[in-house]
């Protein structure tokens, strides 16, 4: 049986934001080993001290998400997860850049 | 509810080793994941190709399927004998081969046909003791159009959270949520839901549900960031003598002056008509000529006399340099 809930409650989840690392690995269903190894293969900056202090950008979570995504489906480890990321984040870039080039030449 | 052959689905025989089976998923998996694949309907493909790998990798849960028998076929009305699953040894008396909680989630979009035999309250369904003491936040992807994102907007999803029941098994709960979009989100924005992903079996901490925003292609505007661009087509002579256009922009039209002697390709700026933000986007207008066709004797008349009384008119001469 469905039933309706009224959010009221939306935060806005800004470039200045951080997550910590723990979350990450919990909205991504990651190990955190594996987070660290994408960070350090330079798809996330990771900042704080010591592990319960480690905190990313929130603006990396839908990267991260991303390569975790390909990494649990696909079986790719964590190299090839973040080159796939940024390849795939580049033929967007592309792709909208074509899109927007083919309406002045239409 | 339909029967679903998962040998089928996967592209592999009956007898298929458990290693054919891997490389199969492995190569649909690539063909159909959403975050590559191009193919239409990917999403759907791919779960009904992790549905039949979550089956069929499992030794268990694959001899449990193959006792239906191979007389079915796919899309067939099915119900689940009464005795099912009865006869099996579940390791640890709960789902065989289960990674904790992590599955239930993968699981939602699963067939009826797949909640039926392994979901739920069947012995193959995850227990609660493998799971863990908080609630997971989830992670779900809103696609929006770009209107919504300038003026905000109320969107209702329709989402599953696995919940404990009386009884001691777990069940996937509908709901629906509704959702405030604020004003001015961007693509790829995060919107946080505190409380709002999974409940936690222990009275522990709910999860929070965190949705990435995506802003669907938009017919006029190319968006970049909080920036937008519409490419504006112009007639010759509103490039040349320059004109006041009206030009649509996501808060309503406004005038616009094109200077004269504008070039295809020009852009001129809107400042603040882009995404509303600390700073708001600007709005850039992209002209593009738009030649009438010399499709009348009037018409051609015309173009003839500009070829007349414009001959030192070169538009090749930087190809000469």
């Amino acid at each position: 049986m469905s039933h309706e809930v009224e959010v009221h409650e939306v935060r806005l989840v800004g470039e200045a934001d951080w997550i910590a690392a723990v979350d990450i690995c919990r909205v991504c269903r990651i190990e955190l080993d594996a987070v660290i190894e994408l960070a350090e293969l330079g798809l996330a900056a990771l900042r704080g001290g010591s592990m319960q202090e480690w905190q990313f950008p929130a603006a990396a979570l839908p990267r991260l998400a991303m390569a975790a995504r390909l990494m649990r489906d696909l079986g790719v480890n964590a190299s090839g997860a973040a080159l796939a990321v940024e390849l795939l984040e580049t033929q967007r870039e592309l792709e909208r850049r074509i899109r927007h080039l083919e309406r002045l030449t239409d | 509810m339909e029967y679903r052959d998962y040998y089928k689905i996967l592209g592999v025989a009956r007898t298929a080793t458990a290693e054919d089976i891997k490389k199969s998923y492995r190569r649909l998996a690539r063909k159909y994941h959403p975050d590559v694949s191009k193919e239409k309907n990917a999403e759907e493909k791919f779960k009904e190709v992790q549905e039949a790998y979550e089956v069929l990798k499992d030794p268990e849960k694959r001899a449990a399927y193959d006792q239906l028998g191979s007389g079915w076929k796919s899309g067939q009305q099915f119900r689940p004998p009464p005795d099912w699953a009865s006869g099996f040894e579940f390791r640890g008396g709960a789902r065989p081969g289960g990674g904790g909680g992590a599955h239930a989630f993968e699981e939602e979009g699963f067939s009826d046909f797949f909640s039926s035999l392994f979901g739920g309250a069947s012995p193959f369904a995850t227990s609660p003791r493998q799971r863990q003491q908080a609630g997971r936040d989830h992670h779900a992807r809103v696609d929006i159009d770009l209107e919504e994102a300038f003026g905000g907007g109320t969107r209702t999803l329709d989402l599953k959270r696995p919940e404990l029941k009386t009884d001691g098994t777990v069940e996937l709960r509908a709901r629906t949520v509704r959702v405030t979009i604020p004003a001015g989100v961007t693509d790829g924005q995060l919107i946080r839901l505190a409380g709002q992903g999974e409940a936690a079996p222990g009275g522990g901490r709910t999860g929070d549900l965190y949705l990435e925003l995506h802003i669907r292609p938009h017919r006029l505007f190319q968006l970049d960031g909080r920036d937008v661009t519409l490419t504006l087509p112009i007639a010759p002579w509103e490039a040349a003598l320059g004109a006041t256009v009206t030009v649509p922009t996501l808060g309503g039209t406004v005038e616009m002056q094109v200077p004269p002697g504008a070039q295809s390709g020009q852009k001129l700026r809107l400042r603040g008509r882009g995404l509303p933000g600390q700073p708001p986007g600007d709005a850039y207008v992209q002209l593009k000529i738009v030649l009438p066709p010399a499709s009348s004797p009037e018409a051609r008349a015309l173009y003839e006399d500009m070829r007349a009384k414009l001959a030192g008119f070169d538009p090749r001469a930087d190809l000469r340099r």
